[in-house]
């Protein structure tokens, strides 16, 4: 599995907002794929969106609630189109099918279009220890294989990174002339990879939907590195978790209009293809072996908790990151493993555990713009309190976030909240304490004991001399309006 | 070769599952909806998918032509098969392209483009593995082309895509790899949404006969626009590892 990096989410956002090239590049992307996303909502109007929304929705709840009964009618369709289908309860497992099969096939180079799976599984890796070359055909995951970094967005892999750095790595890899120059830059990157396609033994692929009717594998690209990975090599791998099947092929079409308008707010990608098991004996070309690979890797987990289910109806278009006032201030990598933002919040504590990810709930200001943004209709904010509550209730320390000081202050705060009288008292006395230490009406960002790294990071008003109540009542014996 | 499958066992990874969802191996209670379509109905829809798209034949021709535009197609309307050959001809002379790949499809035999561009001095081959070749000779050759052609399974007047299906003659990488396609794309091609081809689509995989029995074909692509990224600093390149342009010919009759 891939390395594990979300203890350090304090840390590395710390860091992540000082980085002015980081800060530059998510402000670009973040208002420009949620600006085109809005765009393509307002073009098709919000009833028929809210419509799609409710189809998707309803497909994908449908489909989870009963996931057994359809990935049992996936593997008899994609065996009966003469694939093979391999089930993978984690990481270690999925990685060693794939290693298998490279062995058997005598697999020397391998390309690969985009898969998050992938990411989650550290395939490449296990891959090259065995000797096998792998190329990462996507320009964003191309650069990213280059920098040997991960992701940092979900559809858009090299997102933190600026042309400059770009053609600074292509220059120190590929021997290449120093140029900013984009088209330039993605020249060469198809110079590189044109070979690499025809050699290759092998071809993966993940799945952005799996039909369960027919034994298909859908994949959406722009490229067409996606058509030539599952085109040119003698054999293709699909890799996919489990939670990405829909019943019928009907169904698809819902999805094909959601997904790229939500990611980037096209209409349509470039390419949209669709594999059902290897050519065919009339077929030109096509790979002879189709193998699909499908990962549990923690997901049972959230399965299995109703109020954590929903998380599994993710279509990862990555509308939720755009919207995130967290993730456009600390970017993709922060949240320390492949999938960041307000999803990945979820997502991430499942599949690693949640003792190893405690801090990710909490990194939200719980405003729901990621759940008015999600295709899916996914209540993030109501998934992300559950979690905290849950880190606040457990009696295991790993778990736990909250202090002893931090839950008598909760507690507390709600006795004085509940009580008109204490609250009163509450605010004279807090008058009294804080003017003393107020300029023009706030304290600013004064380290006051037991709260300090609440204060010293926000101005916080002086209580108001008169409060709310008594003010509603004056204007009320006005007779005001 | 067959490698046998090697994760864990089917039931055993279906019975985790089961067992997270507090399921037992029942089918759905609620039966789903589209998959209780039978024969008999999955014909029906297609039959009125056909009709309807008959019926607005001419409106889904221009919303077709008009969106295709939109998503980055050189559309061009063509009353006859003559002009249709022609833009092909001028095409090839502008690109300086001395060799063009084809697919071997019937659309050919109606717009006979071997000849045409034979007359400016492009060679047009067809892609077809089993000839005296091989099969790298061929992938070698199409890598040196400067245009592919194909026909159209389908073409979606909802989306502006055209839509490749397995045929004997049609090579995936014909529309892939050279940097410039152009796809011929007749009346009877046309449909109007995602849904239509997927009604006809799902016709074809259940009903008896040569390419029913369940078969769907190895593969369905859907064409739409040219090849493009926006990877670096969300600025569009387009021509990464497909074509950099794309041509839809609309024949407005054969």
């Amino acid at each position: 599995m891939a390395e594990v990096a979300t203890r350090e989410f304090v840390a590395a956002s710390q860091a992540a907002v000082r980085d002015e090239q980081l800060r530059q590049a998510l402000r670009r992307a973040g208002s420009g794929f949620d600006g085109t996303r809005r765009e393509a909502i307002a073009e098709v109007t919000e009833d028929v969106w809210e419509d799609w929304r409710q189809q998707a929705r309803s497909i994908k709840e449908h489909t989870i609630a009963h996931l057994d009964y359809y990935l049992a009618m996936l593997e008899r369709n994609v065996q009966a189109a003469g694939g093979q289908v391999h089930f993978a309860r984690d990481a270690a497992q999925a990685n060693a099918i794939v290693s298998e099969i490279a062995r058997q096939q005598g697999v020397r180079t391998v390309t690969k279009s985009k898969s998050m799976v992938s990411e989650e599984l550290g395939l490449n890796h296990v891959l090259e220890e065995q000797g096998v070359d792998v190329f990462e055909t996507d320009l964003g995951e191309y650069i990213i294989q280059l920098a040997e970094e991960t992701p940092s967005h979900l559809v858009a892999p090299a997102l933190h990174k600026t042309r400059g750095q770009v053609a600074q790595l292509f220059a120190e890899q590929l021997g290449v002339p120093y140029s900013e120059d984009i088209e330039e830059m993605a020249r060469i990157a198809r110079v590189a990879l044109r070979q690499k396609f025809l050699e290759a033994d092998m071809g993966i692929s993940g799945a952005n939907f799996l039909v369960a009717e027919t034994g298909s594998l859908v994949i959406i690209t722009n490229e067409g590195n996606g058509r030539l990975c599952t085109s040119a090599p003698r054999i293709h791998v699909g890799l996919a978790g489990m939670e990405k099947v829909i019943p019928s092929l009907q169904d698809l079409a819902v999805f094909l209009r959601l997904l790229p308008r939500s990611a980037t707010g096209q209409r349509i990608t470039s390419y949209m293809s669709m594999v059902t098991g290897p050519r065919r004996a009339d077929d030109e070309d096509g790979p002879e072996e189709f193998h699909l690979v499908i990962v549990d890797n923690g997901r049972s987990r959230l399965l299995r908790d109703p109020a954590l289910r929903e998380s599994l109806y993710c279509i990862r278009c990555g509308a939720c990151l755009n919207v995130c006032p967290i993730y456009q201030r600390v970017g993709g990598h922060a949240y320390g493993w492949v999938y960041p933002g307000p999803i990945g919040s979820i997502v991430t504590p499942g599949l690693v555990g949640v003792a190893q990810a405690k801090d990710l709930p909490n990194a939200s200001t719980l405003c729901g713009a990621c759940r008015d943004a999600c295709p899916v209709q996914i209540n993030i904010p109501r998934m992300l309190l559950h979690l905290r509550h849950q880190q606040a209730e457990s009696d295991d320390t790993n778990q736990r976030t909250v202090s002893d000081t931090d839950k008598a202050l909760a507690q507390g705060f709600a006795t004085v909240m509940s009580s008109p009288w204490l609250l009163r008292l509450g605010r004279l006395v807090g008058r009294a304490l804080s003017a003393p230490l107020a300029r023009s009406g706030k304290i600013r960002q004064t380290r006051l004991p037991l709260v300090s790294r609440w204060t010293r990071a926000r101005d916080l008003p002086v209580p108001a001399e008169r409060s709310f109540r008594d003010r509603w009542r004056d204007e009320l014996s006005k007779g005001g309006n | 070769m067959s490698t046998g499958n090697i994760g864990i066992p089917t039931a055993e990874f279906l019975a985790s599952v089961r067992e997270a969802l507090g399921r037992t191996d029942e089918p759905p209670a609620d039966p789903y909806a589209p998959l209780q379509d039978d024969l008999a109905a999955l014909t029906e829809q297609a039959a009125t998918v056909r009709e309807r798209v008959a019926r607005e034949l001419p409106d889904l021709s221009r919303q077709l032509g008009e969106t295709a535009a939109l998503r980055g197609w050189n559309v061009a309307r063509c009353g006859g098969v003559e002009e249709a050959l022609d833009y092909v001809v001028s095409l090839a002379t502008q690109l300086g392209a001395t060799s063009v790949a084809r697919s071997e499809q019937e659309v050919f035999e109606s717009v006979p483009v071997d000849a045409a561009l034979a007359g400016v001095g492009a060679m047009c081959w067809p892609a077809v593995y089993d000839g005296p070749e091989g099969r790298e000779a061929v992938r070698r050759r199409l890598a040196e082309s400067g245009m592919g052609i194909t026909g159209a399974d389908y073409a979606i007047a909802e989306t502006g895509s055209v839509v490749v299906l397995p045929r004997q003659g049609l090579s995936r990488l014909v529309s892939v790899v050279p940097p410039v396609h152009v796809a011929i794309v007749r009346p009877q091609d046309i449909l109007g949404t995602l849904d239509d081809l997927f009604a006809l689509r799902r016709l074809e995989f259940h009903r008896d006969g040569a390419q029913g029995n369940g078969d769907m074909g190895s593969y369905l692509n859907f064409i739409t626009g040219p090849s493009r990224t926006a990877d670096i600093e969300q600025t569009i390149v387009v021509g990464v590892h497909g074509p950099r342009e794309v041509h839809m010919v609309l024949l407005d009759e054969e």
